[in-house]
């Protein structure tokens, strides 16, 4: 193959495509593996850095049994989890939707302004998500109440109730992230062949056989890609819920990320901090590895 | 007749040269003193508060006197002690620490301050007119010193303060605000509340956070006479006054708007400025946003009285920061830094500081009577920095890692989720396994706080 690739072309040697890849894999290991390698490290020690007087030790796997025996990790673990299944089946479920109505022919200009406007919140800062979502969902000037109170249900207390607060970042996840899944399923619908499409047409006039059996197939790897980035984002989701209610009311909102945060960045424990983080890197791996084996298929 | 007016006129000049002796001698000193240090560049975090934007107003005028220069980064006040913290962990360019009075154990303990004695030692950079029995006592105390040592000087002072709505007050027959926390609750707050039309009596800021741990969980602990530790650092939270502290602000809770627990500092301060709450206990610092008419519908209905007693006394929140010289700085900005201090902290830059929304630590600029007419905050606040308790929240290291227990714990007390004995239960345990790993009960460490 090189010698091929070198008799076409006389400036192409055996090193050619490292030197292509090195840049990535340079930026890669500054950026993504020495900060991993650093964290495991950290994680093996007691590293209070308000607390250089006591040194860093190394202390094996204390930091783990601390953590895994740590009720509140698990609790905010747990809650973490509950909000992925919550707002996953919202997501991929309006994703589609809004896939399916795009993907119908003839709209012109309409699928391309729509497609632009899905982009708008994705495009949002975590941040911004979140100080929008704290005026959304103000309980006596915001517009979640002043809808419920136009079609006559009376305004609730989103943020100062434990389950209006959980709503209340659930919807803004939702919000924020459907016209990812939508994008996603829009450009897999994209991907079916038009001849099968029509075939299937003449075959079929019910639109939940197409979808089930002509259209999921080339759905399956974004739905993947979809269930990897999600949970990976969930377990790390910290600034939108941070603004919007710093975890509570009481520890209604306490997910994960925001409990790490408190640890690494208010106490300072960065031996604990890295041994819950390497513990979700793992989780996310875990499930990962999980979403390819059962969900993932190459369509042939 | 030509002697005689000569000797008028220089008796006059003289006269005119005494009375501008004070503010000569400031500047000449200061600018002596800054002569090796022209040119140098200092570094220091603030706030996006009255205070620091006051201070930023004023900067002009030093730097033109000493020619050093003053960086600041305006950082939100969750970030300030995380951004300051890592900033000396990995010896950064911060030349002056902003210490709030609960970092002032850590900061000290972990030597990222210098001690003022070093300083002032130095006459050659020392102002002729430091007087640090001019600042109150209780401030240089609690935001400034740490095991008898002084650090800091009081920069941005607070007290919390009783904000009140004098025409709803009147409205409901009260000529006086409540002078007790039970007369607040028993007299005051039934009349002052309607739900019906979204009004009530009180907002308690008390968000999870800092403002839950130390707005609203230490505020009732103080003047009920409770406490979070007792003399053996142990938690106190189970004694009757603790509890019955605790106990109050649920039943006060019925008074306050629905969602009180997502209430901030900007939320109470809004809930008084359109009207919807009567009163609400804010910090002096607040004023400015409450007679300001682009922020508050008040107008002269506002009014400011000490926060109400307890039992035990008035014992209102204590909070501010103090201005200290970061120890990684070197020496030449460490002594140049010191020069800001001092100026930023002076007698004579009191009045412009005030004038331009500050609130100074000296006790002098409070004795000008055009400054109390000007100010309906300053004699409350006076009053309440008169007598205090300087650990109103525990100043030692281990209090951020105890205020996220107190934080939790509490916010659920007020939801309901547990009752007040079993999360003074949880966070006692919580807090009492901090301690211990701190070394507090096994002799190593002094029991400061």
């Amino acid at each position: 193959m090189v010698q091929i690739q070198a008799k076409l072309n006389p400036g192409y040697g055996r090193w050619t495509p490292f030197w292509f890849l090195a840049p990535a894999v340079l930026a890669l290991l500054v950026i993504g593996i020495y900060p991993t390698i650093s964290a495991l490290v950290t994680s093996f020690r007691r590293y209070n850095i308000t607390r250089p007087r006591d040194g860093f030790p190394f202390v094996g796997l204390e930091n783990y049994v601390n953590v895994l025996s740590d009720q509140t990790f698990w609790q905010s673990l747990g809650l973490t989890a509950r909000f992925f299944l919550t707002v996953l089946p919202f997501e991929l479920f309006f994703g589609i939707c809004i896939a399916l109505l795009l993907h119908r022919p003839g709209l012109g200009m309409l699928r391309a302004l729509a497609r632009v406007s899905l982009v708008v919140p994705l495009a949002t800062t975590y941040a911004v998500v979140g100080l929008i979502g704290r005026l959304v969902f103000n309980r006596d000037f915001g517009i979640a109440n002043q809808f419920l109170n136009a079609i006559g249900v009376g305004g609730l207390d989103w943020l100062g109730s434990t389950t209006g607060a959980f709503i209340a970042i659930a919807i803004m996840d939702i919000w924020q992230w459907t016209p990812f899944c939508a994008l996603i399923f829009l450009a897999g619908l994209s991907m079916v062949p038009v001849e099968i499409e029509e075939a299937a047409r003449l075959e079929t006039s019910s639109k939940t056989a197409m979808l089930r059996h002509v259209q999921l197939p080339y759905l399956l790897p974004g739905l993947t890609a979809m269930l990897i980035l999600r949970s990976a984002d969930i377990l790390k989701l910290f600034d939108m819920v941070f603004v919007m209610t710093r975890g509570g009311p009481g520890s209604a909102t306490d997910l994960v990320s925001i409990y790490i945060q408190r640890v690494g960045f208010r106490i300072f424990d960065m031996g604990t901090a890295s041994a819950q983080a390497i513990l979700l890197l793992i989780v996310t791996i875990v499930l990962s590895r999980l979403y390819i084996k059962l969900i993932y298929k190459e369509i042939e | 007749m030509r002697k005689l007016l000569y000797a008028s006129l220089s008796a006059v000049a003289l006269l005119a040269g005494a009375v501008s002796l004070p503010s000569t001698a400031l500047a000449d000193w200061l600018e002596t003193a800054a002569q090796p240090f022209k040119g140098k560049e200092i570094n220091v975090t603030f706030l996006d508060r009255p205070g620091y934007r006051a201070i930023i107003k004023l900067l002009p005028e030093f730097e033109k006197k000493t020619g050093i220069k003053v960086n600041y980064e305006i950082v939100p006040y969750e970030n300030t002690r995380e951004k300051q913290v890592l900033n000396f962990t990995s010896n950064g360019d911060l030349t002056i620490a902003l210490v709030d009075l609960v970092w002032i154990g850590e900061f000290a303990e972990n030597g990222w301050i210098t001690p003022i004695d070093e300083f002032t030692a130095d006459k050659s950079i020392t102002d002729p007119n430091l007087k640090l029995e001019g600042f109150f006592p209780l401030l240089i105390d609690a935001f400034g010193s740490w095991g008898g040592k002084t650090y800091g000087l009081p920069f941005d002072n607070y007290s919390g303060l009783l904000f009140y709505n004098s025409c709803q007050l009147k409205e409901a027959g009260f000529e006086k605000p409540p002078a007790t926390w039970d007369e607040l609750l028993k007299d005051y707050a039934p009349k002052l509340t309607d739900a019906s039309k979204n009004r009530y009596a009180f907002a308690l800021q008390s968000l999870r956070g800092e403002t839950q741990s130390a707005d609203s969980f230490m505020r009732v602990l103080w003047p009920f006479g409770g406490s979070l530790l007792n003399k053996e650092f142990k938690s106190n939270l189970l004694s009757p006054e603790s509890q019955k502290g605790l106990t109050f602000r649920q039943d006060l809770m019925k008074y306050m708007p629905p969602g009180i627990i997502s209430f901030d500092h900007a939320e109470a301060v809004n809930a008084l400025a359109q009207g919807q709450v009567s009163m609400i206990t804010e910090w002096s610092a607040f004023y400015g946003t409450l007679t300001d008419p682009a922020t508050s519908k008040l107008g002269e209905c506002l009014a400011v009285a000490p926060e109400p007693a307890g039992p035990a006394g008035r014992l209102p929140a204590l909070g501010g920061f103090s201005l200290a010289v970061a120890e990684q700085a070197p020496d030449d900005l460490k002594k140049a830094s010191w020069l800001f201090i001092q100026w930023a902290t002076s007698e004579e830059i009191a009045r412009p500081y005030v004038e331009a929304g500050g609130v100074s630590g000296r006790t002098s600029i409070y004795e000008q009577p055009d400054i109390k007419a000007k100010y309906k905050f300053v004699e409350p606040m006076v009053a309440s920095w008169q007598k205090g308790v300087p650990e109103f929240r525990p100043r030692f290291p281990a209090w951020p890692a105890i205020s996220e227990v107190v934080a939790e714990w509490g916010s659920k007390m007020m939801l309901g989720e547990v009752t007040t004995e079993a999360g003074a239960k949880e966070i006692g345990t919580r807090m009492e396994g901090i301690l211990a790993k701190e070394g507090y009960y096994d002799g190593k460490k002094e029991l400061l706080q």
